[in-house]
């Protein structure tokens, strides 16, 4: 082994210049998937990381327009969410797969009014579930409770945002525990700040459902509903259940069961599932032009190995003639490919390696602004070691190939010719 | 018999068949010093090339030690190149990039002996003949006598049957010519080495023991030369 690389090293060494410019491709080639597949890692994270903060296996039912005329009713009717649709999807018709149902009714914006402060929020009207399946941290306080529910209380919890600009830019957040804050043309008791998400998501003010309902005067709307579900594993399990669903709150409605405008599902599972699906065709679609790229690189060491056989053939004929069997001449010209490609590759490894970091440290650090928003464009733009073993295996399958023909064609070097050529 | 060749015949077929060698019958025996002696055209670098498993015939048979080398694969040639034969050439057949001592070393890497092992066996070639302060020089750094000394210690490291030696003096003045028949010459005497000697130069086949003619592919006459009167050029110098 130690004998094979000395004979690659030296012959190596003999053509610096050649095999660095061969070398380069091979390395570019490596850098390129390795920059590519990093920045599709980064989106990818960024993706997986703004919607970090939902339980992805809820629905979110709104009401919408009927779309065909059904039980001698005109299209076009204006479907609004009530009361009994929550009764309908607790009820025992679909209690094998949902779990906890609440609704929601969010309004705004409204002033919210701190001595001579005041700034612009949405009230959500929430049921106390509602922490739970948006993930929502308390930093002072509780979250709306039960009682509030029942009683119709006036409780808000606040964003820490809003506790920051109020106070602004203090943190003393427990300040406003127990005082009482104008929002639109009511006081409500803050009971609770929750830490602020810097995401696609607004900051509202949540307030008791039961509340919103009063306020709006309206005891029997649903803005939109949202449950969480279990056992729909599959794409074709989801949409059998979201028919069936929309079958049975579409005749509470009085609108076609396979009416699709009455009702609008958003189901979160679903979608994520389709960004899975959609990150992994790009990161498929990445490593193809990766390695593409590398194609170029390959094509020029099994050149220049060609090259080196049709150089050699007299010395291959000597070593024929001494004993040398045609394996241990393809093994030498194979192995040099190998090397070529590997050492090369590494390098352009490293380099690939050392610009995802510097696209962490730059372009990964940021997030833009949009609609008031923080959106993180990049994060984590790196490969893993997964990925480095991957690119060590294309390589020594790139180095086999690259070499094998020449290795061929120097194996089949007859020696009185090699000879016989001075 | 160490070589027995038995109706040996060989056509190459070039466009049109050429018949080079038409029916060879020859047996060397163990120590002998044999010349083969033709003008170019005559075969005889066929027969070497057959001789040393380089090439095959495509009648008759060809024995080295009893063992029929005939058909073989590849690898087999390689193989039997490798533990009976020596070769020396014209032109010397160095590897350029390699020093001395790595080159006489080579036959015994494709047998895989250790790196210790064969590089303190080289040594001891190349000491014997004189090269030890040659040894990590390379062949472009060395005189024609030099280099076919260094080529003469790697045909013999190996311990070979025979040593082939093809117009081991081709290249060389007169003067090193004399040195390199007189180092064939001892060799032959002192280790008993089989020594076969394809050449075109009197002077040369002059410094063996048996002078094999070959003419238009079938043996002429084979002479005696124990007395090394042979030629009318080779009593006292190698002609060049």
């Amino acid at each position: 082994m130690k004998d094979l690389f000395i004979e690659i090293w030296e012959s190596l060494k003999r053509n610096k210049l050649r095999t660095t410019l061969t070398g380069f491709a091979v390395a570019w080639g490596i850098f390129m998937l390795i920059v590519l597949l990093g920045a599709g890692n980064g989106l990818m994270n960024a993706f997986m990381f703004n919607g970090r903060d939902f339980a992805s296996n809820t629905m979110m039912i709104f009401g919408g327009y009927t779309t065909q005329p059904y039980d001698g009713l005109e299209q076009g009717r204006d479907i609004s969410l009530n009361d009994k649709d929550i009764e309908l999807s607790e009820s025992h018709l679909f209690s094998n797969h949902i779990d906890d149902v609440t609704a929601n009714i969010t309004q705004g914006p409204y002033p919210m009014v701190w001595k001579n402060k005041s700034i612009s929020v949405s009230l959500s009207g929430s049921y106390p579930k509602i922490a739970e399946m948006d993930k929502i941290t308390i930093e002072e306080g509780r979250f709306i409770n039960n009682i509030d529910m029942q009683q119709r209380r006036k409780t808000a919890v606040i964003a820490s945002t809003h506790a920051k600009q109020l106070l602004n830019g203090g943190t003393d957040y427990a300040y406003f525990l127990g005082k009482h804050l104008k929002i639109g043309n009511s006081m409500y008791k803050i009971v609770g700040i929750y830490k602020a998400q810097d995401n696609m998501r607004n900051n509202d003010v949540y307030v008791p459902f039961t509340t919103m309902q009063m306020l709006t005067n309206n005891y029997n709307y649903e803005d939109h509903i949202i449950f969480t579900f279990h056992g729909l594993n599959t794409e074709q399990e989801n949409e059998e259940f979201e028919r069936q669903y929309r079958a049975v709150l579409n005749q509470s409605h009085r609108a076609a069961p396979n009416d699709d405008g009455a009702i609008w599902i958003w189901n979160r599972f679903t979608q994520n599932m389709q960004m899975n699906k959609g990150t992994s065709i790009l990161s498929k679609a990445l490593w193809i032009i990766g390695i593409l790229t590398l194609l170029g690189g390959i094509v020029g060491v099994s050149n220049i190995m060609l090259i080196t056989v049709k150089e050699r053939t007299h010395e291959f004929g000597i070593r024929k003639a001494i004993g040398a069997t045609p394996s241990s001449i393809m093994k030498l010209i194979v192995a040099e490919s190998v090397t070529i490609t590997a050492l090369f590759g590494y390098i352009g490894m490293i380099l690939g390696l050392v610009a995802c970091e510097i696209m962490d440290a730059t372009v990964g650090k940021s997030s833009l602004e949009m609609f008031g928003e923080k959106v993180s464009v990049f994060v984590d733009p790196t490969v893993g070691l997964d990925v480095a073993f991957g690119v060590t295996l294309v390589l020594i399958i790139a180095g086999t190939i690259a070499g094998l023909s020449p290795a061929l064609k120097a194996a089949r070097i007859r020696p009185i010719e090699a000879l016989r050529n001075e | 018999m160490l070589i027995e060749l038995q109706g040996i015949h060989k056509t190459y077929d070039n466009g049109q068949p050429l018949h080079v060698l038409k029916g060879i019958d020859l047996s060397i025996d163990k120590g002998e010093f044999v010349s083969i002696m033709g003008a170019s055209g005559s075969g005889k670098s066929t027969l070497l090339n057959i001789l040393g498993i380089l090439d095959n015939y495509d009648e008759g048979e060809y024995h080295i030690d009893g063992k029929l080398i005939k058909n073989l694969s590849e690898k087999e040639a390689a193989h039997y190149r490798n533990q009976m034969i020596g070769f020396v050439f014209q032109s010397f057949n160095l590897i350029n990039f390699k020093t001395a001592i790595e080159n006489v070393e080579l036959p015994l890497f494709y047998q895989g002996v250790s790196r210790k092992e064969r590089h303190d066996l080289a040594m001891n070639y190349l000491e014997r003949f004189g090269l030890a302060d040659w040894a990590s020089h390379y062949p472009n750094e060395m005189s024609g006598g030099q280099k076919q000394r260094v080529a003469i210690a790697r045909a013999l490291i190996t311990q070979p049957r025979i040593l082939l030696a093809d117009e081991p003096t081709g290249a060389l003045d007169s003067k090193t010519s004399v040195e390199v028949m007189e180092l064939l010459t001892r060799l032959n005497r002192e280790e008993k080495v089989t020594i076969i000697v394809v050449t075109h130069e009197s002077g040369v086949a002059n410094c063996t023991d048996k002078i094999i003619h070959i003419k238009d592919g079938i043996i002429g006459e084979t002479t005696i030369n124990t007395e090394h009167h042979a030629s009318v050029f080779g009593s006292e110098t190698i002609m060049k």
